[in-house]
């Protein structure tokens, strides 16, 4: 990673804020358990992404749940929850700013949004199976699932969530995207990380 | 309201954890995480438990601050208490009334791991009641140094979070701003279906992101007018003093630790 210049630093820090206060407004979508919830935070990561590059993304997935853990603490005490949003966030913005940025075109961020739910919501399943339930479990003291139990939730609740979710943000940010387009190019003439 | 987004759940008092250093809280409870893990017997549970009730007199905050954490999992951990007194078929039977049959071992393996599920979430808790968020900004950027090695960006990381912190305030001032612009508007933020609440996010994202596209550039000339030139030889209004009491309790930990070792079975 080149050197950050002060404009992305600053802007990098706004748009965490943005998610951070869009992750306040998250909410439950009926049929599924209640500790599944949707937020459009990975919106402004998504932008950031966009315009200075794929770290500066990142960061701001870390920074938005470093400040939800020291706001609001979690039920855990370790911050499982934190960690499983942080690895969503980033396994759904990097697939997406990739096809994106080999299309470049509208159309492209359609294709580059549905890999990115793809991807998202296959590998969400996978750190679940293997890490993301059993640290729960762990933490929580529940008695720990058994496999088929786990695949069972895993199968009925966290794949079709991600799947709705990925949807969501796709059609949100397409929304946005359009309108934004200017602005971002705009933000482009500077220099990018 | 505004006060509240600045603080977090940091709770002013005038105790010698509010003194601090946050980097020494930090370790502090990087570490208490890793042994409570240690224990696994009376005396080893009882020393943590001590170690845990003694920081929450020190921090002098009020039993209802730290309740408030404990509160969205107490029945949860109560439930997983109750299984493992149901389910542990193990040691000396206690008590059987028909077919429920509790046994010792059930007992103090539920006692056992509600304690260290509560002792977990107190001390991280106090971590966040005692310290500000920026205070702790503060600390990670001094504790995460080393990864500068990596070339991880350490202190814009830390400088990121301090804005984000400072401008949080501000964004959910001007949120509120727009939100009551649209629904003038007749924009419904809180009502109605999915399809039309997320239509309606998108009114109150569009002017969020050029707001703070706009002030990100206004801010970035601020600072670049005024001689900011990134982390190196950067002077610091806001120093964090590495105090004896820091060491104290550093050592303190580090001897549980040895106890803990020492006594675990």
């Amino acid at each position: 990673m080149k050197k950050l210049n002060t404009k992305t630093i600053v802007t990098v820090g706004m748009l965490s804020t943005i998610a951070y206060v869009l992750m306040l407004l998250n909410f439950p979508i009926p049929p599924f358990p209640s500790f599944l919830l949707i937020d459009f935070s990975d919106i402004p990561a998504m932008i950031a992404a966009l315009v200075f590059g794929p770290a500066a993304g990142i960061l701001v997935e870390l920074i938005k749940n470093i400040l939800d853990y020291l706001m609001k603490g979690s039920p855990t005490g370790v911050p499982v929850g934190h960690i499983a949003n942080f690895a969503a966030g980033i396994i759904f913005i990097l697939p997406t700013w990739f096809v994106y940025n080999k299309l470049k075109t509208k159309k492209g961020m359609t294709i580059a949004l549905v890999t990115g739910t793809i991807v998202m919501s296959v590998l969400m399943s996978v750190l679940n199976y293997f890490v993301i339930l059993p640290a729960y479990t762990f933490f929580l003291n529940a008695p720990a699932m058994s496999a088929p139990e786990t695949r069972q939730l895993i199968v009925t609740a966290i794949l079709p969530f991600n799947i709705i979710k990925g949807f969501l943000l796709s059609i949100v940010f397409m929304l946005i995207f359009s309108r934004l387009q200017s602005l971002i190019g705009k933000q482009n003439v500077y220099e990018s990380i | 309201m505004m006060e509240k987004m600045i603080f977090g759940r940091y709770v002013p008092a005038d105790s010698v954890i509010h003194r601090m250093d946050p980097r020494s809280k930090l370790l502090i409870v990087f570490l208490f995480v890793c042994i409570v893990f240690l224990a696994n017997n009376n005396i080893t549970y009882g020393i943590l438990a001590v170690y845990t009730l003694i920081m929450m007199r020190l921090s002098k905050i009020p039993f209802r601050f730290l309740y408030a954490g404990l509160k969205p999992v107490f029945w949860l951990v109560v439930f997983t208490m109750l299984l493992h007194l149901f389910l542990t078929k193990e040691g000396q039977m206690l008590f059987e009334l028909g077919p429920v049959k509790i046994y010792d071992e059930g007992l103090r393996k539920g006692i056992f791991i509600s304690l260290r599920f509560f002792l977990l979430i107190l001390v991280t808790s106090l971590l966040t009641l005692t310290t500000t968020p920026i205070e702790i900004t503060d600390g990670l950027e001094t504790l995460l140094k080393p990864l500068n090695k990596v070339k991880f960006p350490v202190h814009e990381l830390a400088f990121m979070m301090s804005i984000s912190l400072r401008f949080i305030p501000t964004l959910m001032q001007e949120t509120d701003k727009i939100m009551k612009a649209q629904t003038a508007r007749g924009v419904e933020f809180t009502s109605g279906p999915v399809k039309e609440r997320i239509k309606a996010i998108i009114p109150l994202l569009i002017p969020l992101f050029v707001s703070s596209f706009k002030r990100a550039e206004e801010l970035a000339i601020a600072m670049e007018a005024r001689g900011y030139r990134g982390g190196e030889g950067r002077t610091k209004y806001r120093q964090l003093h590495w105090k004896p009491v820091d060491t104290v309790m550093l050592f303190l930990l580090g001897l549980i630790t040895i106890l803990l070792i020492l006594f675990r079975t």
